[in-house]
């Protein structure tokens, strides 16, 4: 088989490889909808990479994938001799290598505005999440911000409410997160948000976010969320956690206003208080 | 060819030995070579077939109707049993497969042949590192039949899902998971052997490469195998003490109760908490990704070495930038060391050290871009030859550049926040390991097996085999990409419970019939590989027409190797030189008229 059909078939397999990727975006094979003030930088980013790996993608592949077909070996002929060129390799060095840099300084505003601490806004909305195998237990101080969040969130306080599952605030809220584990590892990850944070055994770790967009109205009259079936924004593990690691799934409530949240969380404080008070399972006292 | 020698010659170095001596507890650099080879062959059964475990759960996660299929609960295996496969399956894909066959199978049959040496530095020393892993294999096979069944925790085995234990005297049970009981102890026992194993086998070939290199055979005119398998083995012994350590330590943990990796505040498992701690669990990570993201270029670099020179050999032309490659590789062993903190970016380490980390591991694409512009540089104006030992040579090639460019996406830390621990990490260890390092590793075959047994492998049957593997594991293992992109969590027993996956989970389907198929495919080399043992065509000394010393001696080469030893006169990727009669010029060949001495 020494003939030009290998360099057909790698560019035909190549090539289905691509196409499968690039219609995503029509297919619903992506990223889900944004719905965080740094899912944008998230998503820039991403595509600034896409761009330049696309581009170096074809450019190697087409270049093997010629050269496969082009230079198929006739008996008795000879292959150029040539043991390298320096001015290429500095040139295949110098400009990826540039490429890259620019790459990663271009991350390092968006990785500070999303994970450092000195940089997180005042929160709006103060909850602490404890992971265990396997739920999230979701817990609301009963006014939207303690005095001192922090403390708040090491001592767990008798008037707090703790919900299964449900991350419950209002669009443009700055919401901080205190983000425990009692157990194992576990990552709080919601794809929407461009969120993602492992908790920490024996750690407390902010995190943030802030939602553009809501899909939650509370009904006072029914004393339930009413929330948009197409706005389903999903809480996930991505983190190894044993067994029950693929149901870990919670929801993310987003109000449109504070009114509406304060007034689901009254709501809920008066469910809380009229069930029988169940001893709830203290989460471990981290300490750092 | 002017390497001719009288038939008699061939049996000089040769000492008659048992079967047992020659065969079994041999200190032939070939035969442990070729005991590595088979005992991987097999390995790679093992973990494909969890693989297709794996699979299967992903594809149909609400079971499969298929009455005749014997692990199954109604048709499903439970989850337990599920992250047990996967758990499994890298943990053997890893450490009894891939290092296993690149350094211990190519790195024992190829250092001493391609430099001219009659056999390792420490001919026991190579024995005893192959028989120690006999008792990790023996370790690692027991595990899946102890109680709680085998390790559960991921080839990462995080604590405290893999650590955790129940109070002294109150056996080894783990609260955390069943599998991480017993199972988990015998996984830290299992790769401790293994790597008590590769030590043995990195000072060896670092030894044998720096004192038995053939009169001539200067360092720069080392073939990019032996400077692979050298700087590999530089790497492993830097890396291997610290993962030693933390198998030790976890291993503590689990069996004395010290808490090293438990946190002060102890750990809460239902209403039973584990009382006080002292340690840390990112110090695990720490230790392990220090040794592991080396492991990563470990599973690479002799791949990228062997096909270098696979490339250059078919493509019947000198090697584009040999020196450039070298240092690219030394560039990549370098920087690897201090890149490890990027599987760490979303684990609660202090992200003003994630950004450090970033700016190392984006650096880390560079040496891999000038590699590939190498390979490609070889084959322009090549004169290619299509044997089945080129074209998953050029597979390698083709699909390292998918497999380094999506890693780029992870690299990158805000992206990293949405990708981390997706599918599209899967995709991308996926594209390195099984469609670089396994290209890498069936090329090696196709290309050393007539050394190795003295006959060629069938090209007709070769070709269909890796025509149908390039298919198929690019079904298999493409998609993974997009489901990624969505946001797929990776571990996921049934990820049919999530509404933002609902559109990707045809695919899943997909990449899972793709698997079995890839799989079947497999049979295929099977087959060519034990038919062409016996009755495979006689391969004779040079059946490629190859310049590296190892082809200068008999098929296969004796104990002892060369006839007589082999005096370097040129670089090993005089293809094409127009000052020759031939395509190729040996290194050990005499220097023809007309051809100027070289100058290095």
């Amino acid at each position: 088989m020494q003939h030009k059909g290998w360099g057909i078939f790698f560019g035909v397999v190549l090539l289905v490889s691509f196409l499968s990727i690039a219609v995503g975006p029509w297919v619903g094979w992506w990223l889900p909808a944004n719905v965080s003030t740094f899912g944008p930088d998230v998503d820039y980013l991403y595509y600034v990479i896409l761009g330049f790996t696309t581009f170096f993608f074809i450019l190697t592949e087409v270049l093997l994938v010629w050269a496969m077909y082009r230079f198929v070996g006739r008996p008795g002929a000879k292959s150029q001799y040539i043991e390298g060129h320096h001015r290429l390799e500095m040139l295949w060095t110098i400009v990826p290598g540039g490429i890259l840099l620019y790459i990663a300084i271009a991350q390092i505003s968006a990785w500070e505005k999303i994970k450092y601490q000195a940089k997180m806004p005042d929160p709006d909305l103060v909850m602490q999440i404890t992971a265990r195998q396997w739920d999230w237990t979701m817990r609301y101080a009963d006014t939207p911000k303690p005095t001192d969040p922090r403390a708040w969130a090491e001592i767990p306080n008798s008037d707090d409410i703790y919900l299964p599952d449900e991350l419950h605030c209002w669009k443009g809220a700055n919401v901080r997160i205190y983000l425990k584990t009692q157990d194992v590892l576990h990552s709080l990850f919601l794809p929407q948000l461009r969120l993602k944070q492992d908790a920490l055994p024996g750690k407390t770790i902010p995190v943030w976010f802030n939602a553009t967009d809501f899909n939650t109205r509370f009904n006072a009259s029914t004393g339930a969320c009413e929330t948009d079936k197409s706005k389903e924004w999903e809480i996930a593990c991505a983190e190894l956690c044993g067994g029950g690691h693929y149901r870990m799934r919670g929801l993310l409530y987003v109000h449109e206003t504070k009114d509406d949240y304060l007034n689901w969380l009254k709501h809920a404080q008066q469910a809380a208080r009229s069930r029988q008070p169940e001893k709830k399972t203290t989460p471990v006292a981290a300490k750092d | 060819m002017s390497v001719s020698h009288s038939h008699s010659a061939e049996t000089h170095a040769h000492h008659e030995l048992s079967f047992l001596r020659k065969y079994i507890f041999s200190e032939d650099h070939k035969i442990i070579g070729i005991q590595f080879l088979f005992s991987g062959l097999i390995f790679f059964l093992i973990g494909g077939t969890l693989a297709l475990l794996v699979r299967l759960q992903v594809g149909f996660p609400k079971g499969v109707n298929l009455p005749w299929f014997p692990i199954s609960w109604g048709g499903r295996m439970s989850p337990d049993f599920y992250a047990m496969a996967f758990s499994m399956h890298a943990t053997i894909m890893i450490f009894f497969v891939i290092i296993p066959l690149l350094t211990g199978a190519f790195g024992n049959f190829t250092i001493p042949l391609m430099i001219g040496a009659k056999d390792m530095a420490f001919p026991k020393l190579n024995m005893m590192s192959y028989w120690f892993m006999w008792p990790a294999f023996a370790v690692i096979l027991s595990s899946f039949f102890v109680e709680g069944g085998a390790g559960a925790s991921g080839w990462t085995s995080y604590p405290l899902l893999a650590s955790a234990t129940m109070p002294a005297g109150e056996g080894f049970h783990s609260p955390a998971s069943p599998h991480s009981g017993y199972g988990q102890i015998c996984w830290l026992v299992a790769l401790l052997f293994v790597g008590v194993s590769s030590m043995m086998g990195s000072i060896n070939y670092m030894t044998t490469i720096i004192n038995l290199r053939a009169p001539g055979m200067t360092m720069f005119r080392m073939p990019m195998t032996v400077w692979a398998m050298f700087i590999t083995a530089i790497l492993q012994s830097m890396a291997l003490p610290v993962l030693t350590v933390a198998l030790i330590l976890q291993l503590l943990d689990k069996t004395i109760n010290t808490t090293f990796f438990l946190p002060p505040g102890g750990a809460a498992f239902g209403n039973w908490h584990t009382g006080p701690g002292g340690g840390q669990t990112l110090l695990w990570q720490h230790l392990f990704w220090f040794y592991s993201h080396p492991a990563v270029y470990i599973m690479i670099l002799p791949a990228m070495g062997m096909v270098s020179d696979i490339i250059s050999t078919f493509a019947r032309k000198h090697l584009f930038g040999y020196k450039p490659m070298v240092l690219a590789i030394a560039g990549i062993a370098g920087l690897g060391f201090i890149v490890w903190g990027h599987h760490m970016f979303q684990s609660g380490m202090d992200p003003r050290l994630g950004t450090g980390f970033m700016i190392a591991t984006i650096m880390i694409a560079l040496p891999s871009a000038v590699k590939t512009f190498n390979w490609l540089g070889t084959v322009w104006g090549a004169n290619i030859q299509y044997t089945t030992a080129m074209l998953n040579a050029l597979a390698f090639v083709a699909m390292f550049v998918i497999g380094g460019l999506s890693g780029i996406f992870m690299a990158a830390t805000p992206v990293d926040v949405y990708f981390h621990d997706t599918y599209f990490i899967v995709a991308h260890i996926h594209y390195v390991l099984f469609m670089s390092s396994i290209f890498g590793i069936f090329g090696g075959i196709y290309y050393w097996f007539p050394k190795m047994f003295g006959r060629l492998m069938n090209e007709k049957w070769g070709k269909i085999h890796f025509a149908l593997t390039f298919l198929f594991s690019n079904c298999t293992f493409f998609p993974m990409h997009i489901i990624g992109i969505a946001g797929h969590p990776r571990r996921y027993y049934d990820s049919t419970l999530y509404r933002f996956l609902d559109n990707v989970q045809p695919l899943n389907q997909f990449m899972t019939i793709s698997a079995f198929l890839l799989a079947l495919v497999q049979i295929i080399f099977l087959v060519n590989f034990f038919w062409s043992l016996f009755r495979g065509a006689k391969a004779g000394m040079n059946p490629w027409r190859s310049n590296t010393l190892e082809w200068t001696a008999p098929s296969p080469p004796p104990h002892g190797n060369f006839i007589q030893t082999p005096i370097v006169r040129r670089g090993p990727y005089e293809y094409g030189n127009p000052e020759a009669e031939e395509d190729y010029l040996p290194q050990a060949e005499p220097q023809p008229s007309g051809v100027p001495a070289p100058a290095h």
